[in-house]
């Protein structure tokens, strides 16, 4: 019953949005606001039947209804709950609905915020749109509450790789900054059929931009930290299609940030803050889409269905075509008049989108560019990590060296008489670190080079703060500038992780029994025991390794362990990981048996726990931008 | 000046076109998705030395093949798919072409039952249960097939069921 009613929610829901789009485009046409009204109701009917069909699949997971069949493919009753729970957007049909929801979500709390009602319903209008379209997808092409005729007595489940907190959090947080992009690609495109963006338009897109790229760090954060620790592989970065996908639109996301202030601080550069808005949410439908359409193939994929890829390919058409030819009209009407300074921080600001922009286009280029050439001559190539590391790094290097160079520059007249003292001192440390590094007998020039970046960017953030900070009444001059102190602080972190992991890494591979010491460096391990617990849904195969350091002093117990899943016949593994701010042991747990020994992967990786300290840290400053807006021009 | 404007049109046309021309010929059968190539093609094979299913954890070599065609199946208990493929490895079996299976990230004890439940066409079964054969194979998700001429080169792959269909693009690579 719960399921039929959740249907036809989903069906109210899509003639809400249709309406929501029609009504306040008539409106606008015929000059009637009585007509554009009707946009915000019809926002928060849409949103709540789209929430509660979705509350609506959560029972059906939750006490396990395999009638239905998303339930009967992906779930089982012996599952822990909140599994239960992640499962419902494990999945094609679920996540798309997901994702749904939280497009309602976003479109009612912009209904509810008070806005000028011209420009709000223009808004609501595109957003409208944007759910017709995927609500139809998701009703007639990959319906969740298709029924079976005949129920299983129990579900197929979950892979158990899936069982996971990190992942269960995962597509959540990225799907908050996908569609956090909807909202200002529909700001730019209500402005762009108004032909007018202007301070007040970059004032109102501003919160939605860094609401979304917040989520979207997040989650691409969450999705690396699970690959590191879940996988047992050890890497955090693999550039497989599904990750440049989340990456692509954060580059522009980020690009978008920085250019949405020069419209507002100084009314330039309108139509490029405009078409990276439209950009930004294009990538992320892209993102979102394409590696469900059976055009690409990549191990996160979902069951490919080439007839979904049509549905696809024409919202796609529609989404990013549409805003395009509107740009092409009105963008030319939106060129400002202000000249812009070589040395000032508007300049940096477009260096800064420039380099963002070319490396979404290298990424998309890697992705898109196997298919390319199938097309031409039937080759099938795919392209890989050395591909990416030698054109996407080279250019962060840039950005990197502009992030402290941008900072330091004034609006408009350029040179402060502190900022060439500041990246003086900035590129002193930077070659200083690289000479030591040169002393210390690496040689290879990727490292040497990150090393130097990496503390030109602190040294350079710390001078700027000082410079800043240093009396009190500058205290309150500054504190505006604290979101992006804290944001470049956290791309400084997370290199250094990068960086420690990538030139100190060791790893060692041995085969031993309980009771087998195994030296590490200064370091020893001691393999104590094996053992064989039940746990509600599987059987753990644990073994457990004692760390001593150089003196004898025991430092930490490792336990990685192998799981096996019955329901599923699937085994998973483990990796132990004991993290301190100096660096990570890493150990997982390979085949064998208690009489031959078990194969161990043991590896330390220095500074690698400040990938996630950096990517914490870059939120926490897209929050403190978000919460300290100023709201004076 | 126009034409900085019509910029981003014109190239998602383009990436339109490409896509909309793939998805065509992805939905007329003429282009899968699944089909991988291996950058193993005409290469020697990456593992030699597999550990085998029975006889107490000693090692088989690929080796021991050299002169004959042979084709390496990664399956597992696990794996649905893998049982819809068995009847049609059997036949193979049967014509005489040496099939090396690995059990891939599975149990013996379940690699045992689902050889018993669903045939046997495998002339050796190693056994890869930390799945690192086959990162080294560039094993995409299994069933996966390879095709190993009588030099010990890698001269297809095939990632998923093995069907008729598929067979028939093989044939004339096979004795």
């Amino acid at each position: 019953m719960i399921t039929e009613i959740s249907y036809f929610l989903l069906l109210l829901a899509l003639a809400a949005s249709l309406m929501q789009t029609v009504l306040p485009l008539a409106g606008y046409w015929r000059g009637q606001g009585s007509l554009m009204q009707w946009a915000s109701p019809m926002q928060l009917i849409g949103s709540g039947a789209v929430i509660l069909a979705f509350g609506g699949l959560i029972q059906a997971f939750v006490l396990s209804d395999f009638s239905l069949a998303l339930v009967a493919q992906h779930s089982h009753s012996m599952k822990p709950m909140i599994y239960k729970i992640s499962g419902v957007w494990g999945n094609h049909e679920g996540s798309l609905l997901l994702w749904v929801v939280v497009l309602g979500i976003y479109g009612a709390v912009f209904a509810w915020c008070r806005n000028p009602m011209v420009e709000k319903s223009l808004i609501l209008m595109v957003h409208g749109g944007i759910s017709a379209a995927f609500l139809g997808f998701a009703l007639f092409t990959s319906n969740p509450f298709a029924k079976l005729a005949y129920p299983p007595e129990e579900g197929l489940g979950l892979n158990p790789v899936l069982q996971d907190i990190g992942l269960a959090l995962h597509p959540p947080m990225l799907y908050l900054g996908y569609v956090g992009l909807a909202m200002a690609f529909a700001c730019a495109v209500a402005g762009l059929i108004q032909g007018r963006i202007d301070q007040d338009w970059a004032r109102r897109i501003r919160p939605w931009v860094l609401v979304a790229w917040s989520c979207l760090t997040t989650g691409i954060v969450l999705g690396s930290w699970w690959a590191y620790y879940e996988l047992g592989w050890g890497g955090w970065w693999f550039w497989d299609p599904v990750e440049n996908a989340s990456l692509m639109p954060w580059f522009v996301a980020t690009a978008l940030l920085h250019s949405v202030i020069m419209v507002e601080k100084r009314g330039c550069a309108q139509s490029w803050a405009v078409l990276l808005a439209i950009l930004g949410f294009s990538l992320s439908l892209i993102g979102t889409f394409i590696v469900r359409s059976g055009l690409l193939t990549s191990v996160h994929s979902f069951a490919a269905d080439p007839s979904r890829g049509v549905y696809i390919l024409g919202i796609l058409v529609l989404a990013i075509g549409l805003p395009l030819v509107l740009y092409m009209i009105n963008g030319p009407k939106l060129q400002s008049r202000q000249s812009i300074a070589v040395f000032s921080r508007e300049a940096a600001l477009i260096i800064n989108n420039f380099l963002l922009l070319s490396a979404t286009a290298v990424v998309l280029l890697g992705t898109f560019y196997p298919l390319g050439l199938e097309m031409v001559n039937g080759a099938k190539i795919s392209v890989g990590p050395p591909f990416f590391d030698s054109t996407v790094l080279p250019i962060m290097a840039f950005g990197v060296l502009g992030m402290v160079t941008g900072s330091v520059l004034a609006w408009k007249r350029g040179w402060r008489g502190v900022a060439r003292r500041v990246l003086l001192l900035a590129a002193i440390a930077g070659v200083a670190a690289i000479l030591v590094g040169v002393g210390l007998g690496y040689r290879e020039v990727a490292p040497l080079a990150s090393l130097g970046l990496v503390v030109w960017l602190l040294v350079g953030i710390g001078a700027d703060i000082y410079s800043r900070l240093h009396s009190a009444q500058r205290l309150a001059q500054g504190l505006p500038q604290l979101g992006m102190w804290l944001g470049h602080l956290g791309i400084a972190l997370l290199m250094m992780g990068a960086l420690g992991e990538a030139i100190g890494q060791s790893e060692t591979i041995v085969r031993a029994r309980a009771g087998d010491t195994i030296p590490l460096g200064d370091e020893t391990l001691k393999f104590t025991e094996v053992k064989t617990v039940r746990v509600d849904n599987y059987v753990s195969l644990q073994v457990t390794l004692e760390l001593y350091d150089a003196s004898g002093q025991q430092i930490a117990t490792l336990i990685p362990s192998r799981r096996h899943y019955p329901a599923e016949r699937q085994e998973t593994t483990e990796a132990a990981i004991r993290s301190t701010l100096l660096g990570d042991h890493y150990a997982v747990l390979g085949d064998g048996d208690p009489d031959a020994g078990f194969t161990l992967r043991l590896y330390y990786k220095p500074l690698l726990p400040w990938l996630w300290i950096g990517g914490v840290v870059m939120v926490l400053g897209g929050l403190v931008s978000l919460v300290m807006r100023r709201n004076k021009p | 000046m126009r034409l900085r404007f019509a910029l981003p049109l014109l190239l998602f046309l383009v990436l339109v076109a490409v896509s909309g021309l793939a998805l065509y010929q992805t939905s007329h059968g003429k282009r899968d998705p699944q089909q991988l190539p291996s950058v193993l093609l005409n290469k020697p094979v990456p593992t030699v030395e597999i550990p085998l299913l029975q006889q107490g954890g000693s090692v088989f070599s690929l080796a021991e093949y050299r002169g004959q065609t042979v084709l390496v199946n990664f399956f597992a208990s696990w794996c649905l798919p893998c049982r819809l493929e068995m009847p049609l490895l059997g036949s193979l079996a049967n014509e005489g072409i040496p099939i090396i299976g690995i059990a891939y990230k599975d149990r013996a004890a379940d690699t045992e039952q689902f050889l018993a439940e669903f045939g046997n066409p495998f002339h050796a079964i190693g056994v890869d249960t930390d799945g690192r054969i086959g990162l080294e194979w560039g094993a995409y998700g299994i069933p996966e097939t390879f095709l190993v001429d009588q030099s010990g080169l890698v001269q297809w792959r095939h990632a998923g069921v093995v069907d008729q269909a598929v067979l028939e693009t093989i044939r004339p690579m096979l004795p």
